[in-house]
């Protein structure tokens, strides 16, 4: 049986346990139906069988599958001839990979031989016996769960409870995702950044002033040595993210005001969707007007005004990134401002405030920490977008606050490392990993600042 | 009943979760990855070799040489890619990590030539260059117009200060990273190139080479050289938009631009399609593929795959190829590749 | 006297001499507010019109009218799938202009044609092998340069050498319209097929079906786990240190760049768990764990906004406190987390960086038929489209944005809808 249909065959059990448990609570009840003498109503107790044959059951099975291999791997690797048993790790594995391949019908390297195809039908026919003992020992353990949980049903039995409990299980399970993401992110770059470092000390890499990743592509070339200073690279991001906050808050900002405090419903409920369709907008389109409109727009009228401006300026990036923002903005203001209670409203007309005045005094007071948490995520989400700055900043890394010349960000270097031509193991490919890693703990900083932000000053109006 | 709804939909979440776990197995597609250069004219024969052979048409996914070359390397079987690109020659580590991992046979095909351009807005007039004067505008530093055998930083703002004969516009170059092939072979041919007129510089080869290679090689960073990301196209269209700016790029964008930009002089040659292919315009690189013998004969269509993309009416001169751009290989060079191909002749050491 | 009058000056004087003063200040900030909302949806419209002007001709393209004879000399009955068609092709050309002879002017003269044109007759004759030794008239697409032209894309005017289309094409062009073989006709290749490296023969079907695909993945995992996970922080957690963390992992993993997400997918999903590469399966995966955090805080922010009457009726008349959200809270939040639930599957739609690390930018011509399919996606042909040289492309990315922006459009309409439908004012 294959491990799909076995899936299906247990999830069809589980749902007849369901009957058969909701069953069993109308037969304890008796003939007369008195269902209330039961603790909980049927369908829990259903629902609790069901759940019994099937969690368990399916925990057997993603154990039996992920240890499957290795079982497998060490019973045949003990099978096999003395001379190939004491090859070198490297060539074993080869070999593993070939009989491994050789099972599947798949592409083998090199020839085979009578061994090989001995181990390989040797291996299938673990595997075979495997899979039979899987479909036997989870098909049995849903039957017996089935009936130890039937025989177990009394009218005094807590099934709601235990239901729930398990529920609430499965809710923590899915909550803490979150953290696996988190273990997961840092993993997966961490290895290729410990890496670099061997190659680049980190107090190089955290304080240098030089980004300059030109490493010698081929052994027999020699370039410059290359620089690993990441200063300018984030101060680079934080330009052009300081850009995109200056457009972004005050139009943002203004935008949620004048739609809670304002806008009739109506227009309210016309313009509070279209702005959000801003951040919806692909950002590859942004980058093509950033690059393609805005760009030579402002080098013109840099130009017209006697000033220096590079073509691929901080500014057109950082304009365009922050019309992107707007709406992470406003809606995240709009929600804080709309839950501030309509008491300090009326409290403040009473006294003879304007809007305007209400607003600014008493309105954005109480919601600012909420605001500020909205502020912060919306930096950290400018301090990670990519596709607009891979298009419209430049890759020149230079040390400069000016917002009219070039710079580049975090994110365009992890790009353009990434997918360029160069060797993969030369510390410049691994050099997007420590930035990823680095940019990964500067949003980390930013969210728990932002976080401590919104608990400590917040306004507790119930 | 929307019990049984929620009940099914949570059915067919678990089935799209496992299903994907066992379909690994059996491809029967060609993979191809590799350098984003090489990608237009491998897409090409690929949907060619689609659409009129009975086998699928390939996956080609653009990673980069580098990139490529890793996936390529990570080993035999359907999960890993049958073909790279590669805008530069498989180097010596890159070819002993593959042997490492078993991928042992490795075929080499050179494709044809790639000719690296400078070229301009055609609201201008087009620069008649050299190379020594792309050495004195884009080098970090050159030697003292003095005379003196020794170097500055780089002093040049305008073309005019570089040569007399030029325009007196700023200089101000749209060029690839320097993680980009494009980059390399553009510094190896075209500066260093200019480098080597100076008789002291080409003095320096013999007695001190790193220091020879790390003045030629070595692009300024004081803003006239712009590194502008890998999106060629892109920098057409800044080219467009900014007619002082010059911009480095493949040929095949310069010959789908040409009533937007024209191509620069280079040593009095500019940069047509007959002057690359007969080796008179002198910055243009070889570009390759790399497969794995191994898969030939497993994957379907592999065989025919080669042969589509070596034969005449692909990569010859008046082929399909050409007319995206690439340059084709002497006539002797492509019969050499052609018959490697064929008869599946694998690499047997990298220099 | 004076002290008098100073003393009869009350409060309210002085309100009313400042109410001018506080009124324009009113009316000023009235202003900023209009104005920021005029200037975002400027910015948008701004956007969408410039996107329209330039994709908008995409939509159609140019054919001409070919008089085919499928000759049994050239279709034999062995080797219909690999017969030379672009040679029928060129024999119509030829017919048409006879004049031509030398051999750099048939070179020119073929190139009107899309090679498109040899696929769909070789498409024609293997569906219906009856029509060999016929003559048929076929309009077939134009080569992408002739579409250019058309559309007025590409000048006339200009020395020859630098353009696209010679003069004696021009000419043949000219002839072709006066004799009514060269139209515009609606591009219906650029709703069905996938991709292609002729710009004429390019279609986002493809493309489409893998942004479903993709989507349909995100959407069936990512909305129960946001959901589940935002019922437990918001209902049951308890408040402390764990709690705290895992909210703070959840909005830093909301502002991780979605390039790391890309760089978690290929070093879990692909190289751990050994799924295949390029797959929406794969894309559905690692947009869901991009979209986790958004959709989880839109959930919790629809469960806060359920007043406690709710759920203190709901305690009161003796519901468990998971009976009080299953029944009661959930269905009133439900609204609010669809509708995040969407914001985050449009960005999810829109994204383009993880998908690079996971080899969904990629040259692929079939349409995918399900999960582990190879595929690309929407943003991504719209990436790949916009750096290809040919000039037909142009257009065509344009022209893609503008599906991208439809589906876009779409989704957000259902939010709304949704939102209208069942939300509830306390």
């Amino acid at each position: 049986m294959s491990p799909t249909t076995l899936m299906l065959v247990l999830l069809g059990l589980s749902t007849v346990g369901y009957y058969i448990g909701r069953r069993q609570a109308f037969a304890v009840a008796g003939p007369t139906r008195k269902v209330q003498e039961l603790h909980s109503r049927p369908t829990y107790y259903g629902a609790l069988t069901a759940l019994w044959c099937g969690i368990p059951a399916l925990l057997l099975y993603s154990f039996w599958l992920a240890g499957e291999d290795t079982v497998i791997i060490q019973l045949l690797v003990a099978q096999l001839p003395e001379n190939i048993r004491t090859l070198p790790d490297v060539e074993l594995k080869l070999l593993l990979n070939n009989i491994r391949n050789l099972v599947s019908g798949n592409i083998v390297s090199g020839e085979i031989d009578a061994t090989q195809r001995a181990a390989a039908d040797h291996y299938r026919s673990l595997k075979a016996t495997s899979q039979a003992a899987l479909a036997v020992v989870t098909i049995s353990t849903t039957i017996l769960a089935t009936l130890l949980v039937r025989s177990r049903i009394k009218a005094t039995l807590r099934a709601r409870n235990h239901v729930e409990e398990i529920i609430k299980y499965v809710l923590i399970a899915c909550s803490t995702i979150a953290i696996f993401t988190t273990i997961g992110i840092v993993l997966s770059v961490l290895y290729e950044a410990i890496r670099f470092f061997q190659v680049i000390p980190v107090t190089e890499f955290l304080f240098g002033l030089e980004w300059s990743p030109q490493m010698a592509i081929r052994s027999d070339q020699v370039g410059s040595s290359g620089a690993f200073g990441a200063v300018p690279v984030f101060l680079g991001t934080l330009l052009i993210s300081a850009i995109a906050m200056v457009v972004a808050v005050p139009i943002g900002l203004m935008s949620a005001i004048y739609l809670s405090e304002y806008a009739s419903l109506r227009f309210r409920s016309y313009a509070k969707p279209l702005i959000e369709i801003l951040a919806g907008i692909p950002t590859v389109v942004y980058g093509f007007f950033a690059a393609l409109t805005v760009a030579p727009f402002i080098r013109e009228t840099g130009t017209v005004l006697g000033l220096d401006v590079s073509s691929e300026s901080a500014l057109a990036a950082g304009l365009v990134m922050g019309i992107m923002i707007i709406p992470f903005v406003s809606s995240l203001s709009d929600d804080f401002i709309n839950a501030v209670p309509q008491s300090l409203r009326d409290g403040a007309y009473s006294l003879g405030a304007t809007q305007s005045e209400t607003t600014k005094q008493v309105i954005l007071p109480a919601a600012l920490p909420g605001i500020i948490g909205g502020v912060l995520l919306a930096v950290s989400r400018a301090i990670g977008e990519t596709m607009i700055v891979v298009m419209a900043a430049g890759l020149s890394a230079n040390l400069t606050i000016n917002p009219l010349k070039t710079v580049t960000t975090v994110t365009v270097q992890i790009v353009t490392l990434l997918v360029g031509d160069q060797e993969f193991d030369s510390p410049k490919t691994l050099a997007a990993f420590a930035l990823g890693l680095l940019l990964f703990f500067v949003t980390l900083i930013l969210n728990v600042i932002a976080l401590y932000v919104v608990r400590k000053y917040r306004e507790q109006y119930e | 009943m929307k019990k049984a709804l929620i009940f099914l939909i949570a059915i067919a979440m678990i089935a799209t979760v496992f299903t994907p776990a066992q379909a690994a197995s059996g491809r029967n597609y060609i993979s191809i990855v590799g350098s984003s250069t090489v990608y237009p004219f491998a897409t090409v024969v690929a949907e060619q070799f689609g659409k009129t052979t009975p086998f699928k048409t390939p996956k080609i996914e653009s990673t980069g040489s580098g990139g490529g070359l890793k996936l390529f390397c990570a080993g035999i079987g359907v999960e890993h890619p049958d073909i790279t690109n590669a805008s530069r020659r498989i180097k010596s580590s890159e070819f002993a990590k593959c042997q490492k991992n078993g991928v042992s046979d490795i075929i080499e095909v050179k494709v044809g030539y790639d000719g690296i351009v400078l070229a301009n807005s055609k609201k201008t007039a087009p620069l008649k260059l050299s190379r020594k004067d792309i050495f004195m505008a884009l080098a970090k530093d050159v030697p003292d117009p003095s005379g003196a055998t020794k170097l500055i930083p780089n002093p040049y703002k305008t073309w005019k200060d570089v040569n007399p004969s030029l325009p007196a516009t700023k200089i101000e170059v749209l060029g690839p990273p320097p993680t980009s092939g494009t980059r390399d072979a553009f510094v190896e041919l075209a500066m260093e190139g200019g480098g080597k007129k100076f008789g002291w510089i080409k003095a320096m080869k013999k007695k001190d080479k790193k220091k020879y290679k790390s003045i030629c090689h070595t692009v300024r960073e004081d803003g006239a050289y712009v590194e502008a990301g890998e999106n060629d196209n892109l920098i057409v269209q800044k080219l467009d938009a900014n007619p002082s700016a010059v911009g480095i790029f493949g040929f095949s964008f310069l010959d789908q631009n040409t009533d937007k930009i024209q191509g620069s002089f280079i040593d009095g040659v500019q940069p047509t399609f007959e002057a690359i292919a007969d080796g008179q315009y002198p910055v243009s690189r070889p570009l390759f593929f790399y497969v794995k013998k191994a898969h030939t004969k497993v994957i379907p269509g592999m065989k025919e795959y080669l042969k589509e993309f070596t034969s005449e009416k692909a990569w010859g001169e008046d082929g399909y190829l050409s007319e995206r751009g690439l340059i084709p290989m002497p006539e002797a060079e492509r019969a050499k590749f052609k018959n490697d191909a064929g008869s599946l002749q694998t690499l047997k050491s990298v220099k | 006297m004076n002290n008098t009058q100073k003393k009869t000056r009350r409060t309210i004087d002085i309100v009313n001499q400042s109410l001018a003063r506080r009124y324009r200040a009113e009316r000023r900030f009235r202003l900023y507010g209009i104005s920021a909302i005029v200037v975002s949806l400027a910015f948008l419209a701004f956007l969408f019109v410039a996107i329209a002007a330039n994709g908008a001709s995409a939509f159609w393209q140019t054919y001409v009218k070919l008089d085919i004879h499928f000759s049994p000399d050239t279709l034999r009955q062995a080797s219909l799938a690999t017969a030379d068609y672009q040679g029928l092709v060129k024999k119509s050309l030829r017919n048409m202009f006879p004049e031509v002879k030398n051999r750099r002017d048939k070179r020119q003269l073929y190139g009107l044609a899309s090679p498109g044109a040899s696929f769909q007759l070789r498409k024609i004759v293997l569906d219906n092998p009856q029509i060999i030794g016929q003559k048929r008239s076929i309009w077939v697409p134009a080569d992408d340069d002739v579409d250019m032209l058309i559309k007025g894309h590409i000048k006339r005017e200009g020395p020859e050498e630098s353009r696209r289309l010679k003069d004696k094409q021009l000419a043949w062009i000219d002839q072709l319209i006066a004799e009514e073989k060269l139209e515009k006709r609606f591009n219906k290749t650029f709703f069905t097929v996938g991709d292609s490296r002729e710009p004429e023969l390019a279609g986002v079907w493809g493309a489409v079906m893998g942004s479903f695909f993709t989507l349909i993945v995100t959407l069936l995992l990512s909305f129960p786990v946001g959901v589940a996970a935002a019922v437990y922080l918001e209902e049951f957690a308890p408040k402390n240190r764990w709690t705290d963390l895992i909210e703070i992992n959840i909005n830093n993993l909301a502002a991780v760049p979605s390039i790391v997400f890309g760089l978690l997918g290929l070093a879990v999903f692909l190289n751990f768990f050994g799924l295949p590469r390029s797959a929406p399966i794969v894309g559905g995966l690692v947009l869901t764990l991009m979209t986790l955090p958004t959709i989880i805080i839109a959930s919790r922010s629809a469960l806060k906004s359920v007043p406690p009457s709710i759920r203190e009726a709901a305690l009161g008349v003796g519901a468990s406190k998971m009976q009080m959200v299953v029944h009661h809270v959930l269905p009133l939040a439900l609204p609010g987390m669809l509708t995040g639930t969407i914001i985050g599957m449009a960005r999810a739609l829109g994204e383009t960086a993880p998908l690079l690390m996971i080899g969904m930018v990629a040259f692929i011509v079939d349409v995918p038929a399900g999960l582990t399919d190879p595929s690309t996606a929407l943003p991504v042909q719209v990436y790949l489209w916009a750096d290809s040289p040919e000039r037909g492309f142009v257009e065509r990315t344009s022209a893609a944005i503008m599906v991208l922006l439809a589906f876009l459009i779409t989704m957000n309409a259902t939010a709304v809808f949704l939102r209208k439908r069942f939300e509830r004012r306390w």
